[in-house]
């Protein structure tokens, strides 16, 4: 049609009425074609939103990913319009008289009438279902499988706030917002008052309320709210509290998890998150380095430590548990949880089946799951790989042997001679060996031959190397050790004698050099081991070759410092080390999601109805972090957009939080949330706190957040937003805030998890003699999140407050109400602690009146000047309890530490009403 | 027994004379606390800005999720009682009568059962081991149980056993976690918490899904075993203790009264109206519900949980002793909490891991006291509850998270000191009693050596699907939406053991 017009305009072009002629005609074929276009895109069917509906609520269950009925199947494209079990296809585009699929909805014959056993289809819906056909049948994606493009922002006249328009380039989402309420026949609620705005933007950017300092300088008006909001984003505590969601989603704990729950140092981890939020790392590369930042070129030690993300996964040290069914749980919660944490898309039916609604395919399971199958991490009792964190001293010691190998070998020995001494790998883990005879895996954990022992560990390759180094330890002195070549009569790879340790121990051997994959046959001989002793106990094995330079001065102190560093035991956090290619392990499909029945072998790929794969990227986890961070990915941006956007507002743009596929709710603005998942990418370069800032600067964050009953009728959800967020605050935010108010809270940042005060006899795990012991001095009131979280029994006040027992990833605290959150903030004596501190700083206020103190302790919990009314009734309150604790001298010696010099019953009447100000409804949320 | 039966009798004056105490106490603090709420919920002639709560047209549940909803089917129980022995026990010492173990006893193991088969610490070829108890039949059904329940064998007529029950799972943590949630991994909510959110609970003073626990340890999977999954967390279990605080953070604070709390509790929710008036958010309405309900759950839980003042009669029965954290005391416990409306009451009891590594464990021995010490309890329990006429309304569940292997552990290929077997997954035996169950039943058969199930094997989904339906509901249709999709206690399988109910 274009290409008609200018043909037209050339040929005309000559004279002046033709000129006008062609105007004209321009003109009128413009109406036309935007008029047919327009009536054309209203009378268009769309797939997505119209067609998949009725097809996912009606058809799907019986003709989709599980089970195809009629050898039919309603979901991917290709399955649609194939033959089905009658040898034609349901759909025949252009032609619905024709299509089974629509002859069989008007059907009377209830045998052969669709849905099978269901209400027949309204004529509304087989009226699109025709219609759709007639139209071609244009199979479409699901919206959020689109890349997100940038959208128009709908410009208007904003009503929003009081008109403080002053924050440029911030108000994309109050038109977004605005067109959605217009329609809804709602308005913009006013701004906020300054103070609860204050307070509200604190709590939700800092997790604390605001400092004193910052207060006044909001209250002189010395401080623009776009200058408050950088204030608070540039803050360390902004870190702790974003990284509180980050660790829900990380699944972040200080145990292992299963029966025994032993206790494993992540916090490096955790700290980690806390300092890349703080620095403001780009989402992308935090994506990457926490999903891949062992295969980034020479990464750095922070980079190893963001591998740990994926090391969250529990560990199973049962007796009688097999390690590798617990290595591959782990891949399997990885491919899970990745998809989860930044693809909204839920992964675990199709480690069974397709999946049924969404365009997943089993065997596409399995291929993202290759990503994830060559780690070196096999579910050991140690949880190896582990990054060694060398004190200063012994870091000087390791540059030295690098220095030395760089100047008598190859750079290649310097890389693994660097590896090996930071994370001491690739090695073989003594679970590998079989077919004991006198000998046994010890806990179905660890070597143990007993005399005349013999086993055999398999499929190993020494790389040639010289050296083998046995970590073990021994009860008896001289067991003879010797490994042969593949058999019994094999040739003698290395022999030697065994000796009672001190511990565990990692010694250097000399082994055989050999090529390829052999099998090692070992056998133990010592007579004076009782019957069924195990004359060692062997964790691993690996090979390494000798340090070069033999035979100049000082090498045997580098060999010995070397042999130190091994044997040295650092702090140590589980990290992703990839397997070597020698160790490669291949990827089966598991039929019906069964870890013992492998099918076919898969490549590591993304599933197909996503964007494309650049063959640029490495075919590893590198690239699936590429793949997950390019800007074509559809899920990604939305992802964090959306939940960021739920922590601000308590819901996201999309409401089901853990879920964007076809099944999900429908985004409430479609295209706010692609603008700004465009500018994360795009105009942010991918900052999270410049999306922060985009958020909390509208004046849709910034409204009121009253609900008049008629607001509540139209929409009690606030979905709309003409309301401000009024939610209640996490179990972390109550109390770190009840702390900072009693002047309790210590800004000690990271470090060892702390143990804060919790009632006796929580822990009982079985097997496992670890218990919670008190922390001393401010680690006593650190922020929560620092608080040690055991997997099979979290601190018991913030489960009650929803938190989770992090075994598995959750995207979404939802918010309950239950008596037992009031027991914990009326009766929890870390809540009374903060009741007693905060009414000692009342009554320093008081000045003879007992409501300066009332009127200052309210301010110092809401922020905001108390009413009359609520100041008499805390006044109330004081005078009952004042009187009651004069009449009552023991009780008032009860409720006040021997330690505290003032004893008076003033002051244990001001506990009392501090003790009710952190039970106020108020206290507890967000304004 | 017949002596059990008359301490009964005497019971019940002594229970209803406290109740009438209670119910003093309850009216007071109904009244104080109403005093905030009442008129925000019922008086519509406010207007203003904000409104009252009928404006907003809240359904019961919004102010309190756990109010009582009534199952889309006419139920036969109220409430579960549902008694886990957490490791467990064996069933070839306790129900499974297998003759013909005793005839190849310390005989090696036929290969064609080891076939392909994977245990958790039993290698090579075991030998068989015979019942380290003896067997007799019991009351006019006929059911064998052994000489190791001597109190429970007399009440056989009023249970239905199932004999081949199977799982999938040989480890105790995701095994646990299989038959308390229907999944093997985490994740899941547990039965109680579907449970509780199906139905809420009767009564508001008392949470509505307890866990107790006894023998010292929580269950191997921790308190995953009664989580609430994603389900929201108010239908998790409660764990009230036996020792300390019943409810974590249940006692008021030193040198706080009961006056002083209730002076506090109204500012707090006189402050809270005046809140809701200016705000206008139901939220705040459900808090000062939630502040009423915790001041009377502290007067309620600590009576109920308190068995100090149970008359002598009472403690002879169940054998409890006051102060202690027991199976008995438990046993006890759950009777006075679904008398009083609780819905679900969870006992796990630890140490029932017979492997025959130690004495404590070796079937002939630690087996053997850890039987007495249930014994008893779990009779009284049966008859307290009948006797109560609770019984019809109740149902009660025993069992572990799978069974014991017909050979004895050697543990990687070692001869054992003691007498012990392995985690066996194809065939254990459960019991159930209560409401809607047939009585003096026994379902389900096991081969010769009870390794198998070779009639009426019944699948751990089987179980929750049976106790959803006695609880009126269909297990296909109960289902909560996570992740874009429809989530149900049974997956996608169970069906309905039809044969054991009445």
């Amino acid at each position: 049609m274009l290409f008609g017009i200018s043909n037209l305009g050339y040929q005309l072009y000559p004279t002046m009425a033709k000129q006008r002629f062609l105007v004209f005609i321009t003109f009128a074929l413009a109406i036309g074609i935007f008029l047919s276009v327009y009536i054309n895109r209203k009378d268009q069917v769309d797939f997505s939103t119209e067609v998949k509906p009725i097809l996912n609520n009606n058809c799907i269950s019986c003709h989709g990913g599980v089970k195809k009925n009629g050898e039919f199947s309603v979901l991917f494209e290709d399955e649609a319009f194939a033959p089905t079990k009658s040898g034609f296809p349901a759909i025949i585009p252009g032609d619905p008289k024709n299509s089974p699929l629509i002859q069989r909805l008007h059907e009377t014959d209830p045998e052969l009438r669709m849905p099978y056993g269901r209400a027949a289809l309204t004529e509304t819906e087989i009226k699109t279902l025709h219609k759709w056909i007639k139209q071609g049948a244009k199979w479409g994606k699901h919206w959020a499988y689109y890349p997100v493009q940038k959208p128009e922002v709908p410009l208007a006249n904003l009503k929003a706030g009081n008109g403080t328009k002053n924050e440029k380039n911030y108000l994309g989402v109050d038109y977004f917002i605005q067109q959605k309420l217009e329609k809804n026949e709602l308005g913009f609620s006013e701004q906020e008052e300054p103070l609860k705005l204050l307070r509200r933007v604190s709590m939700d950017i800092t997790g604390l309320p605001p400092s004193e300092n910052l207060k006044k300088q909001w209250e002189s008006g010395a401080l623009s709210y776009e200058a408050l909001v950088d204030q608070l984003l540039d803050s360390p505590a902004y870190g702790e509290k974003w990284a509180s969601w980050w660790l829900d989603l990380a699944r972040y704990a200080d145990t292992k998890g299963y029966e025994r729950d032993v206790s494993r140092t992540m916090w490096p981890y955790r700290d980690w998150v806390i300092k890349a939020f703080n620095q403001d790392m780009a989402f992308d590369q935090f994506t990457v380095e926490q999903l891949a930042g062992d295969l980034l070129p020479n990464p750095s030690e922070s980079q190893l430590i963001a591998t740990a993300f994926h090391r969250n996964t529990m560990n199973n040290d049962e007796g009688g548990t097999e390690d590798e069914e617990f290595r591959v749980a782990a891949v399997l919660d990885r491919v899970g949880t990745t998809f989860e944490v930044w693809q909204s898309t839920t992964m675990a039916c199709v480690q069974c089946h397709s999946h049924p609604y969404d365009p997943f395919k089993h065997e596409e399971f399995f291929q993202a799951a290759a990503f994830f199958n060559n780690t070196r991490d096999e579910d050991t009792h140690d949880e190896e790989p582990k990054l060694r964190f060398y004190e200063p001293e012994q870091k000087v010691q390791i540059n030295t042997i690098k220095d030395w190998v760089a100047k008598n070998g190859s750079t290649n020995e310097v890389r693994k001679i660097n590896d090996f001494l930071a994370f001491q790998e690739p090695k073989y883990q003594a679970h590998l060996a079989e077919d004991f005879v006198n000998g046994e895996l010890i806990d179905t954990k660890w070597l143990g031959l007993w005399h005349n022992g013999s086993c055999y560990i398999k499929n190993v390759d020494t790389q040639g190397s010289d050296q083998l180094l046995l970590h073990y330890w021994a009860d008896l002195d001289g067991t003879e050790l010797t490994i042969r070549n593949g058999n019994p009569n094999g040739e003698i790879l290395s022999q030697f004698t065994i000796n009672k340790t001190e511990g565990r121990l990692t010694q250097s051997i000399p082994f055989k050099k050999v090529t390829g994959n052999i099998n090692l046959y070992i056998t133990a001989e010592n007579p004076k081991a009782r019957k069924q002793q195990a004359t060692s106990t062997i964790e691993w094995l690996a090979f390494v070759n000798t340090l070069p330079g033999e035979n100049q001065d000082g090498y045997l102190e580098i060999q010995n410092q070397f042999q130190a560093l091994l044997n040295s035991k650092p702090l140590s956090l589980p990290i992703m080390i990839e397997n070597p290619p020698y160790m490669r392990r291949e990827t089966h499909v598991f039929e019906r999601g069964n870890w013992l029945l492998n099918g076919e072998e898969v490549q590591a790929n993304t599933p197909e109805s996503l964007n494309t794969w650049n063959p640029d990227w490495p075919q590893n986890r590198l690239g699936l972090a590429y793949w997950l961070t390019d800007p074509e990915n559809p899920l990604t941006s939305r992802t964090a957009v959306n939940r960021i956007w739920d922590q601000l507002f308590g819901r996201g743009l999309v409401n089901s939080i853990e879920d964007m596929g076809t099944q999900s709710d429908p985004p409430s603005h479609p295209e706010l949330l692609d603008y700004l998942s465009w500018q994360l990418m795009h105009e942010f370069d991918w900052s999270v706190k410049k999306l922060i800032k985009a958020i909390v600067l509208s004046d849709t964050y910034k409204q009121k957040s009253q609900i008049s009953p008629s607001l509540y009728q139209k929409d009690p959800d606030n979905k709309w937003y003409a309301r401000g967020p009024r939610i209640r605050l996490s179990g972390e935010q109550i109390r770190d805030q009840a702390l900072a108010v009693a002047g309790l809270l210590s800004p000690k940042m990271y470090g060892p998890a702390v143990m804060p005060f919790q009632p006796e006899g929580i822990w009982q795990s079985v097997y496992n003699g670890e218990k919670w012991t008190l922390s001393e001095g401010e680690d006593q009131y650190r922020r929560a999140i620092y608080t040690f979280l055991k997997r099979t029994s979290p601190y018991p006040s913030m489960m009650t407050f929803d938190a989770g027992s992090r075994e598995v990833c959750i995207s979404k605290r939802i918010v309950t109400n239950t008596p037992l959150q009031a027991l914990v903030t009326l009766n929890d004596p870390v809540y009374m602690e903060a009741a007693l501190f905060l009414g000692k700083k009342m009554k320093k206020m008081a000045k003879n009146d007992p409501s300066n103190a009332i009127a200052f302790g309210y301010e110092q919990c809401i922020l905001i000047p108390i009413t009359p009314t609520k100041k008499q009734s805390l006044l109330d309150l004081y005078e009952i309890a004042l009187s009651n604790y004069k009449n009552d001298p023991e009780a008032l010696e009860e409720l006040i530490s021997k330690d505290e010099k003032d004893r008076s019953p003033e002051f244990g009447a001001y506990v009392l009403v501090a003790n009710a100000l952190m039970n106020l409804d108020e206290f507890l949320t967000k304004p | 027994m017949k002596n059990l039966q008359n301490l009964l009798r005497d019971l019940e004056l002594q229970r209803l004379e406290k109740q009438t105490r209670r119910h003093f106490m309850l009216d007071c603090v109904t009244k104080f606390g109403g005093l905030a709420l009442a008129p925000l919920l019922f008086s519509c002639e406010q207007s203003g800005t904000s409104g009252s709560a009928l404006e907003m047209k809240l359904s019961e549940r919004d102010l309190n999720p756990l109010s009582p909803l009534p199952p889309p089917f006419l139920p036969k129980v109220k409430s579960v009682i549902y008694l886990h022995m957490a490791g467990s026990p064996s069933q070839l010492e306790l129900f499974d009568y297998k003759p013909d173990l005793i005839k190849y006893d310390n005989k090696p193991c036929p290969e064609s059962l080891l076939e392909g088969r994977k245990f958790a610490f039993i290698r090579g070829t075991p030998n068989l081991l015979g019942p380290q108890s003896k067997f007799s039949q019991h009351g006019e059904s006929g059911a064998w149980v052994s000489d190791f329940l001597p109190h429970f064998s007399k009440l056989t007529d009023e249970v239905a056993f199932l004999k081949a029950v199977h799982t999938d799972q040989f480890n105790h943590g995701p095994a646990q976690l299989f038959m308390q949630t229907g999944s093997p991994r985490l994740g899941r909510p547990s039965l109680g918490s579907w449970v509780t959110y199906g139905l809420g609970t009767e009564n508001q003073n008392l949470p509505g899904f307890v866990v107790l626990t006894s023998g010292g340890k929580t269950p191997d999977a921790g308190k995953s075993v009664w989580g609430g999954g994603f389900l929201p967390s108010v239908y998790q279990g409660v764990q009230c203790r036996s020792k300390g605080d019943p409810v974590l953070y249940l006692e008021d604070p030193k040198g706080i009264s009961r006056n002083l709390k209730k002076s506090v509790i109204s500012t707090i929710n006189k402050i809270n109206a005046e809140e809701f008036e200016s705000y206008g958010d139901p939220e705040i309405l459900a808090r000062i519900n939630q502040y009423e309900m915790a001041y009377k759950m502290q007067i309620e839980v600590p009576e109920v949980m308190n068995i100090n003042d149970e008359p002598e009669p009472v403690h002879t029965l169940y054998g409890t002793q006051p102060g202690q954290e027991s199976f008995a005391n438990n046993c006890l416990l759950a009777r006075k909490l679904v008398e009083k409306g609780v819905r679900f009451v969870q006992l796990y009891d630890w140490g029932w891991d017979s492997h025959g590594t130690d004495h404590d464990n070796a079937l002939d021995l630690g087996f053997r006291n850890k039987c007495r010490e249930i014994d008893r309890p779990i009779s009284a329990l049966l008859l307290d509850l009948k006797q109560r006429g609770l019984l019809d309304e109740t149902l009660v569940v025993w069992g572990g998270e799978f069974g014991r292997t017909p050979m004895q552990e050697n543990r990687e290929g070692k001869r054992m000191g003691f007498k012990g077997r392995d985690h066996h997954v194809d065939a254990f035996t459960m019991w159930m009693a209560g409401g809607g169950i047939k009585k003096g039943i026994s379902h389900g058969l096991t081969d010769d050596f009870g390794f198998s199930g070779i009639e009426g094997r019944v699948s751990v989904h089987d179980i929750h699907a049976t106790i959803l339906h006695l609880l009126g509901f269909d297990h296909e249709k109960f289902t909560y939406d996570f992740q874009g999709r429809p989530f149900r206690l049974t997956d996608v399988e169970g069906e309905i053991i039809k044969e054991i109910l009445a």
